[in-house]
């Protein structure tokens, strides 16, 4: 257990070298040693300093936020229900938790940001129970297959509704638009501030699980001998995955796959314990959000791609890896 | 013996299609559903227009100008074509269903209709000066590419490969969607907002040039699903009969393949990537009347074209004057249906 930290600091170490680099790139790139300076010794009168603190900060920070959250929250996902493909996109989550504010917010124009995160993690909830649900009831139960079709379905349908009420209502469309394709640029401060609590309260429940989510991926069978009351940890490992999931979407809309990607890549170093894969899940997928971010914007500069797209470049393909290898 | 009308025989007897009663009826009620649906779509819009009007109108004497005009430039290519579309759907899900020998297999969902809406998107936004005229071809050789792709993946391992077949698909569907996306927001504005309306599959801008080339695709690719009958009939009862009547399994499975990505590839190119009417098509007319290959793709066709002509007339006036695209119609009726084929289907046990 002590042992499976021994790389967390370079771990660490990676993440703030990664978070000045994703600061120091964009339209006008900025020495790393300026970044240092501005994180460091704020000074108002550089120009440099100015843009480091009101432009670019917050952005690594929506994406530290993130991508730590998604991917502690797919961490969950597959523990509990056992399955390899699970995903807070793939299962549905993100589209309920989109859909919940894009009616609200969008649609009935609800300008309360502050429930915003809670609002989401409700339509996450109620998409999560509907796949969930259509999954159990099929002949053969929850398999990988099943939670992912019945995922892909409810995906359509509320993506089919979502689109119509933004035909119907133009104001929600313009307002919603460039969160919908899950991006960074477009994220605000101040939810930001509203989601924090709700991530680290997450976060926190998602730590204090990790021991016996452990047990609960070897089986239920050795989870109940384990003395796991199975059931009120799947109940309360939901309660951590939509809070999560509905923080990080209301803060940068639906990122794909990042959930999917990081906790296979954390598994293959430091093993099957949820005890490190949690951590390591939040340090690497807020590493990997934030170089996405720098991809997306230097790829095409000065055009950017929308982070989103990015993501689901390099998840698509790593999905049907996982569905060749695992299944 | 069920009682049985010859319909089509040739050949000294060679090819025969025959028909069972009970098929019959649903067909006749099908194409009496679609004629409805079709006045029905003629007369409503923002012009209106009487059920005589329109009737005067076909018949050559227009009761005004416009009313000719929004009758045969507008309001009958669409029901057409929105026809048409549907037929390709159905036949595509129907044929792929019996290849796969899976019941949730759907072009638009195993990234088939996405393969052409890349090829199309990016036609349309990268050569803007290409005439739509290449866009059935190259909507064909996009979703072919895809096909090909997915097949080789799934087939690495024997075991299980028709499930494996559906996860791929629907992982590479989530890829290309985003390449195409990432096509929308680098591409010229302009050129991106006429992708962008063809790829939420709406039917809008159908004119006489789609209903020409799509009676030209179905004239051509009739004769081929009277010779798809026969190895469909086979694959259906499982690969070791089929093997044992004669039929060559893997050149079958491949021509059949191509057969079903040329149907979806040309519905897509015609009307945008209408979603999971290939799927329901091809189960509902098993459900109206059991029956061989040969009546159940008649059917497929005729219920596939009464679906997209209905979702198109729902689309245009449930909100009207706003429309909304047959894409999200079929959508939103779809997924209830395929939620019940998930909890009902015996395959899933395969994985």
């Amino acid at each position: 257990m002590t042992r499976g930290f021994a790389i967390m600091p370079l771990v660490l170490a990676a993440l703030a070298l990664g978070f000045c680099w994703h600061i120091a790139v964009g339209a006008k790139s900025v020495p790393l040693v300026t970044v240092f300076e501005a994180l460091t010794n704020y000074d108002q009168s550089i120009f440099d300093h100015a843009v480091i603190y009101n432009l670019r900060l917050p952005r690594a920070i929506f994406a530290v936020v993130a991508g730590a959250s998604l991917s502690v929250a797919g961490a969950l996902m597959q523990g509990i229900t056992r399955n390899p493909l699970a995903d807070p996109g793939i299962l549905g989550l993100m589209i309920g938790a989109s859909f919940a504010v894009v009616m609200t917010f969008g649609y009935f124009s609800f300008s309360q940001v502050a429930f915003m995160p809670l609002v989401a993690a409700g339509g996450a909830l109620v998409a999560a129970v509907l796949v969930w649900g259509i999954a159990l009831a099929a002949p053969g139960g929850a398999t990988p297959l099943t939670l992912v079709l019945s995922g892909a379905a409810i995906s359509t349908f509320l993506g089919a509704i979502i689109t119509m009420v933004h035909l119907l209502d133009e104001d929600s469309y313009i307002e919603m638009r460039v969160w919908l394709t899950g991006s960074l640029t477009g994220a605000r401060m101040d939810i930001l501030y509203w989601a924090l609590p709700w991530v680290v309260g997450g976060m926190a429940l998602a730590l204090t699980l990790a021991r016996q989510v452990t047990a609960l991926a070897m089986g239920e069978d050795t989870a109940n001998g384990l003395g796991v009351d199975v059931v009120r940890l799947k109940s309360l490992a939901m309660i951590s995955v939509v809070v999560l999931t509905g923080s990080a979407v209301s803060i940068v809309g639906p990122l794909g796959f990042i959930g999917l990607v990081i906790p296979h890549v954390v598994r293959l170093f430091v093993g099957a314990d949820y005890r490190l894969i949690v951590p390591y899940s939040a340090a690497v997928g807020a590493l990997y959000l934030l170089l996405i971010d720098i991809v997306a914007r230097i790829v095409l500069a000065p055009i950017e791609i929308s982070t989103g797209i990015v993501t689901a470049m390099l998840g698509g393909p790593f999905f049907v890896w996982l569905v060749r290898a695992r299944l | 013996m069920t009682p049985q009308a010859t319909i089509v025989s040739g050949f000294g007897g060679q090819v025969t299609l025959l028909l069972h009663m009970r098929a019959l009826w649903v067909a006749s009620l099908m194409l009496a559903l679609l004629l409805g649906i079709t006045a029905v779509a003629l007369t409503s819009g923002t012009f209106p227009l009487s059920l005589i009007g329109v009737w005067e109108v076909l018949t050559g004497n227009p009761p005004t100008k416009t009313a000719g005009i929004v009758v045969w430039e507008f309001r009958l290519p669409r029901a057409i074509v929105s026809s048409f579309a549907g037929a390709l759907f159905g036949l595509s899900g129907a044929i792929l269903q019996n290849v796969t020998r899976n019941p949730l297999a759907d072009p638009s969902l195993v990234g088939i209709s996405q393969g052409a809406s890349l090829a199309v998107v990016s036609l349309v936004v990268a050569f803007p000066e290409v005439s739509q005229f290449y866009r059935p071809v190259t909507a064909f050789f996009g979703s072919l590419a895809v096909a090909a792709l997915i097949q080789w993946i799934a087939m690495q391992r024997s075991d299980g490969a028709t499930m494996r077949f559906i996860l791929v698909g629907i992982g590479i569907a989530a890829f290309i969607s985003s390449i195409t996306k990432a096509m929308l927001t680098y591409g010229d504005i302009e050129q991106a907002q006429e992708a962008l309306g063809w790829l939420a599959g709406s039917i809008h801008a159908a004119g006489w040039d789609e209903v020409w080339s799509l009676t030209v695709v179905f004239v051509a690719m009739v004769p081929l699903l009277f010779w798809a009958i026969r190895p469909m009939s086979a694959l259906r009862m499982g690969e070791d009969v089929a093997v044992g009547l004669g039929v060559k399994v893997r050149r079958t499975r491949i021509i059949l393949i191509t057969l079903s990505v040329a149907f979806a590839a040309f519905g897509v190119a015609a009307v945008g990537p209408l979603g999971f009417v290939g799927l329901i098509a091809p189960h509902l007319s098993r459900r109206l009347a059991h029956s061989g290959i040969g009546q159940h793709l008649l059917l497929t066709s005729l219920v596939g074209a009464v679906m997209v002509a209905l979702a198109d007339l729902a689309g245009r006036v449930v909100f009207a004057p706003i429309q909304i695209p047959a894409g999200i119609v079929t959508a939103i009726l779809g997924v209830p249906v395929f939620l019940t084929l998930i909890v009902k289907s015996q395959y899933n046990r395969q994985l």
